[in-house]
């Protein structure tokens, strides 16, 4: 594992990635040293000016301002502490309840898989879309409410991909002489197993963040996010999208956030499955 | 054949039955935990507490909760599926209203998909081995990490907004008549000879179907890839080669016929993902569909409503998938004997 995981740092694609991420991240970490203005903060007398570049841009606001007159690079820059923070939760989430429930599936089999086996396949006859906005009404707005969405929507992608990957593993004998040895189930699990699926999930989690973020980006475009003043991406898109004519650079620089961030973590998933996949990795596609 | 079809389709629909009631079930249950109070939210903001007690009656909320899920049943087998708090008007009506909107962009989208998607798996296979392929295997791999959310706003900002080709806004100029015949808008403005009108839902149409068609591409491109490459190591490729077909020939003659039946099974299952997307589609374009009228339902916590259009984005996905089963029956040979 300690083998694949240096690796996987040796390819391209993955320091490409990781390096993408990292300056997201410190925009989201840093963001109050970072921001020039309060991202809050309305300015009644400069609304929809554009970047500072551009003619009749104002030097005090960068990227422009939105419909308020709020500062737009700063809203960007704590935009991305929004998504960063639902992609990190959100995925942990949905990652912790689906792999419980896909080790418990696929290593004792029989009633137990059938039961956990029927609920994702009713969860998953819920398009997803559908049930996070639904979801959403029941919770109401806010951060939190938002994560607690996603890992309730999304859980069953670890527990359908991850029950097959524990049924194969299961069969090893390896498994059975940990059993032999005198290995509780738990113990057997959690050494013996887990273990062998772990390069799987680590490449899921990656991708489920970049799903994280699409989600957050549409639940506040719709306005049933994290909430109006905490400042997020999709919310600054809703807003663009009625001024489109008097501003289009509002719309483009939230779009490109969400894009740039979400084929990061894209990036990051296909690489680490490149490398961490053993049996990939000596097919060479 | 067309009684095994009948049969296998019936077999289907009766399997989707339980899920069906699990799943009205369950949105049932989210919906009632909300804290909020249909019956007050149905009367005037001066109704006494008296009035709105009565109205709770009426609306059968003062009955413990399978049996109300019983009369939400009961009435939505017959079709009734209660009235929108905000809009006063009968839910089943309101959805049935605009489900074609949302129809017709899901076919077009799916059409683009397909042809999208097979093009660009043809196209891909045909790059193997070239300098070429790295470059286009990386942007099959970006195009595929772009959602439909994405691409709908992409577009709607080069086309729309930079270029101005296209209109981005509702589903025909503004000041066209809607002609309503049966509900499908392009087939509809044919019917009473309006070919402006028709034009015009065809412009309108153009940018939210390709974004929904751009998003679904890549997944049936890149399937149809590594069937072909599956396919390619079957000794009737080699037979072919061997009797002097051309490359060409043996590609769409042969192979591709194939490979096409598992790039079905997930076009397929593609397809129920696609008709839920409509939703967000249909919000960046202002497209007047089922999605949008979902959207406003929840952000009025419009109950009755949001059940309605929930349990029929359901039915719908269901029965594409049991649609896409018989055709894979149909297509199949091999399934066909039992």
């Amino acid at each position: 594992m300690a083998d694949a995981l240096a690796r996987s740092l040796r390819s391209p694609r993955v320091l490409i990635a990781l390096g993408m991420l990292l300056c997201i991240g410190f925009c989201a970490v840093f963001a109050g040293l970072i921001a020039p203005h309060d991202p809050g903060d309305q300015n009644l007398l400069s609304i929809l000016t554009p970047p500072a570049w551009v003619d009749g841009g104002d030097r005090n606001y960068l990227l422009g301002t939105d419909s308020l007159g709020r500062d737009v690079l700063s809203r960007l820059i704590y935009g991305a502490r929004t998504a960063m923070l639902v992609a990190l939760f959100a995925s942990f989430g949905a990652m912790v309840i689906g792999t419980v429930l896909a080790h418990i599936a696929g290593y004792f089999g029989g009633a137990v898989d059938w039961l956990i086996g029927r609920a994702v396949d009713v969860w998953m006859s819920f398009p997803p879309v559908i049930l996070s906005l639904i979801l959403m009404v029941g919770l109401g707005t806010g951060l939190s409410k938002v994560i607690l969405a996603i890992v309730l929507v999304d859980w069953t992608r670890f527990c359908r991909v991850l029950r097959s990957e524990v049924l194969i593993v299961t069969r090893h004998d390896y498994v059975a002489a940990a059993r032999l040895l005198g290995f509780t189930h738990r113990q057997t699990i959690v050494r013996e197993v887990f273990p062998a699926t772990a390069p799987l999930l680590i490449t899921l989690v990656s991708l489920e963040m970049a799903i994280a973020v699409i989600v957050e980006a549409i639940l506040s475009f719709v306005g049933l996010g994290v909430g109006a003043d905490q400042p997020a991406w999709g919310q600054m898109i809703a807003d663009a999208r009625q001024y489109v004519y008097q501003s289009p650079w509002n719309l483009l620089l939230p779009i490109l956030a969400i894009f740039i961030t979400v084929t990061a973590f894209n990036l990051l998933g296909d690489g680490l499955r490149r490398t961490l996949d053993v049996r990939l990795a000596e097919t060479g596609r | 054949m067309i009684a095994l079809l009948l049969t296998l389709i019936v077999r289907r629909l009766l399997s989707a039955v339980p899920i069906l009631l699990i799943v009205s079930a369950l949105l049932f249950c989210v919906l009632r935990i909300l804290p909020v109070d249909p019956a007050a939210m149905s009367l005037p903001p001066n109704a006494t507490i008296e009035e709105i007690e009565a109205q709770r009656r009426a609306m059968g909320l003062d009955q413990p909760l399978p049996q109300q899920y019983a009369i939400w049943l009961r009435g939505a087998l017959h079709g009734d599926f209660g009235r929108s708090i905000a809009l006063r008007r009968d839910a089943g009506e309101l959805v049935a209203q605009t489900l074609p909107a949302t129809i017709q962009l899901a076919a077009c989208a799916m059409a683009i998909a397909a042809i999208l998607g097979l093009g660009g798996g043809l196209l891909l296979f045909h790059l193997r081995g070239t300098v070429l392929e790295p470059l286009a295997d990386l942007a099959s791999i970006v195009l595929l990490s772009i959602p439909e959310f994405l691409w709908g706003l992409i577009l709607l900002f080069v086309f729309g907004v930079l270029l101005q080709w296209l209109p981005f806004t509702g589903q025909v100029a503004p000041g066209l008549p809607l002609p309503h015949v049966t509900g499908f808008l392009l087939l509809d403005s044919l019917l009473v000879g309006r070919f402006d009108v028709f034009l015009s839902a065809c412009r309108h149409l153009v940018l939210p179907a390709l974004a929904l068609g751009l998003a679904f591409s890549p997944t049936i491109m890149r399937v149809l890839r590594s069937s072909l490459f599956d396919v390619y190591l079957e000794d009737y490729i080699v037979q072919a080669r061997l009797r002097g077909l051309s490359e060409g020939r043996i590609l769409l003659g042969h192979a591709f016929k194939n490979a096409s039946l598992p790039t079905l099974t997930l076009a397929g299952v593609q397809f129920g993902i696609l008709f839920s997307g409509t939703l967000l589609v249909e919000v960046i374009y202002s497209y007047p569909g089922m999605g949008n009228l979902m959207v406003d339902a929840v952000r009025n916590a419009d109950l009755p409503l949001i059940q309605a259009i929930g349990l029929t984005y359901c039915v719908v996905v269901l029965l594409i998938n049991t649609a896409v089963d018989s055709l894979y029956v149909v297509l199949n040979p091999k399934l066909r004997v039992r």
